[in-house]
């Protein structure tokens, strides 16, 4: 029973980082009705990046996770102006296969770019550790943590206050009905696309303490993630969160219990029964799965 | 025998091409664009007629692989068996994935494709004893037709060109066939076709078995014909994508586009690869970086794919039966 708490705690470090994959890749369809191939790439390349400001200028990871968010926005326009733009409207079979194709392409500029070794970004303050009632963490699971609850409340609160976010719920419940009363949609795409982007930037910036770094690295952490946004719901934020946390708890004592070896196979035989079940997830509209949306 | 002569060409093409080439460089991509062919046609049976877009197929060709394998090494009979016993396992798991997610459309059923073939995989490489784990199995090389331990590259593309055809004949009865238009008419919209009495469910889930039982049979020839089977290569989603880009490239739901689209990604791979790989050991990337790019750019211009766009440019007069 002593590893209990530890197991509470890592549930909720995990999940964290797991909501904040999710809700980038969730708000993306729930807007775009996209999901995201690419996703996993985009956290891969925020790993990479952190990777490289270290070991190129002796950034500290947490000064690259300032820098990297308007980087990942910029870089999340650009994209959507480049790659998505044209297809937001297409059918689901051009919409999977432009991120697929997009996937492809950013996973070999990585390993063009960095081979396919796998790198490590290892820290001075790496090795120290730090207890929470009796369970031990080393500082880059803790600063992940209250980086990505801080980015995920931050997004929350713009998608319920401000008024672009009041614009982009809109978009999400009917893009006809929004474009008709004024709103920009094409404004709007991109600029979920940019947000969700930079979420999943952000994350991977953070995980690069954590992690090895390698091309195929977003895999997966992003399969996590297709879990955590079917489970809660696609298109649903809140939904996303607590399916992440649900995933990160099965994960954490699954492994516990069962052994690592096994735990892949624990969430996606979860995933599995939750596409079988009921499609639209715990929070989704019922129904979702069968038009495809 | 109408709209089939460029098929026959093609085929024909492939089968005396042995005759005429001596050279192993030349026949060993002609074996392989013959197989990715096939497992393309098989992919499209599924994602192109049926609409069922899959990203998780190299679950059966794994499962056709490891048949080979196992009946080869394990218990020393022949990897004919083994490939027939991998059609047939992948057969019932096909069954039940269609049947698990009938109910699921567009993005869901990619997605849910993708996470059986990733349970086939860490199953396969965390089963130690009887799979051999991560370390895969070697297949080892037994002289004599039975045992598929042929040394002859000429006759391995005549092997792999049975299988070729057999994918296309199956094509070319659906779009010919009866069942063939219901499942068109299922794909581009099922509960219209629901409504006209069209069994959709039933079809989908036969078009899924069939693509199954087709993946495997190239899995299991694939197998003996490299020699090793790895678990994290023959249950990849890359190997997935592999086959479903070339169906894209070629043409989705034509008879004759996936092998079209196999050659042509197959031998631009290879030329590439050849271009990039001698500068340094990381450009190999460029070529997939190419890869991705032209893959956008192809489903946005040419959506139709090579097929599409050369009967865009070149239509046939009034033959029935034609894809979209």
């Amino acid at each position: 029973m002593h590893a209990i708490p530890q197991l509470i705690v890592s549930t909720l470090l995990l999940g964290a980082i797991y909501a904040l994959i999710a809700v980038g890749l969730t708000l993306i369809f729930g807007v775009m009705r996209v999901v995201n191939f690419a996703h996993g790439e985009f956290l891969m390349l925020g790993m990479y990046l952190a990777f490289g400001a270290w070991a190129l200028l002796n950034f500290d990871p947490y000064v690259t996770f300032v820098l990297s968010l308007p980087i990942y926005l910029a870089v999340g326009w650009a994209s959507y102006r480049v790659v998505m733009r044209p297809i937001v409207h297409a059918s689901h079979n051009v919409q999977v296969f432009t991120t697929v194709g997009l996937s492809i392409a950013l996973q070999n500029v990585a390993l063009v770019l960095w081979t396919a070794d796998a790198r490590f970004l290892r820290t001075d303050y790496y090795a120290v550790v730090v207890r929470i009632f009796g369970a031990a963490f080393n500082v880059a699971q803790i600063v992940a943590f209250g980086a990505s609850v801080a980015l995920t409340a931050a997004l929350f609160a713009f998608m319920r206050w401000s008024y672009t976010g009041k614009v982009m719920r809109a978009t999400a419940q009917d893009r006809q009905a929004s474009a008709l009363m004024g709103i920009d949609t094409d404004r709007v795409y991109a600029i979920t696309w940019a947000v969700g982007i930079a979420c999943v930037g952000a994350a991977g910036v953070l995980l690069a303490p954590i992690y090895p770094v390698y091309p195929t690295a977003g895999l997966q952490f992003v399969l996590i993630a297709y879990v955590a946004v079917v489970l809660g719901g696609l298109g649903n934020m809140a939904g996303a969160v607590i399916a992440a946390l649900v995933i990160a708890a099965v994960e954490v004592f699954g492994s516990y219990v069962i052994g690592t070896s096994w735990k892949e196979v624990l969430y996606l035989l979860l995933f599995i029964t939750v596409l079988v079940v009921r499609p639209a997830g715990l929070f989704g509209q019922r129904g979702a799965e069968m038009v495809g949306m | 025998m109408r709209g089939v002569t460029p098929a026959v060409i093609f085929f024909a093409g492939a089968g005396l091409a042995p005759l005429v080439v001596q050279d192993a460089f030349l026949l060993d991509s002609l074996v392989f664009i013959l197989i990715w062919g096939a497992a393309a046609a098989a992919w499209n049976v599924a994602g192109g007629y049926a609409g069922q877009i899959s990203l998780g197929h190299s679950a059966f060709f794994g499962l056709g692989a490891y048949g080979a394998a196992i009946f080869g090494v394990r218990w020393e009979l022949s990897p004919w068996l083994g490939l027939a016993a991998g059609a047939l396992v992948a057969m019932v798991v096909g069954l039940l994935i269609g049947y698990l997610s009938n109910r699921l459309r567009g993005p869901y059923f990619v997605l849910a494709t993708i996470a059986f073939s990733q349970v086939l995989l860490v199953a396969a490489s965390r089963w130690r004893g009887f799979l051999s784990g991560g370390e895969g199995i070697p297949v080892p090389f037994r002289p004599g037709f039975w045992t598929l331990g042929i040394a002859d590259k000429r006759v391995w593309v005549w092997i792999v060109l049975g299988l070729a055809i057999l994918a296309y004949v199956v094509a070319m009865y659906l779009e010919r066939a009866r069942r063939g238009y219901q499942l068109a008419a299922v794909r581009e919209d099922e509960d219209a076709a629901l409504s006209l009495g069209v069994p959709a469910r039933r079809l989908k889930v036969a078009a899924i078995c069939v693509s199954a039982a087709l993946t495997a049979a190239c899995g299991a020839l694939w197998a003996q014909y490299v020699g090793f089977v790895d678990p994290f290569y023959v249950f990849s989603v890359d190997l997935s994508l592999r086959f479903a880009l070339a169906a894209v490239v070629g043409g989705l739901g034509t008879a004759l586009g996936p092998f079209l689209g196999a050659a042509l990604v197959t031998t631009v791979e290879t030329f590439l690869r050849g271009q990039f790989g001698g500068i340094g050991a990381g450009l190999v990337g460029i070529y997939l970086i190419i890869y991705g790019c032209a893959l956008i750019v192809m489903v946005r211009w040419a959506p139709q794919g090579l097929v599409g766009w050369v009967r865009e440019r070149w239509p046939r007069r009034a033959v029935a039966g034609t894809a979209p």
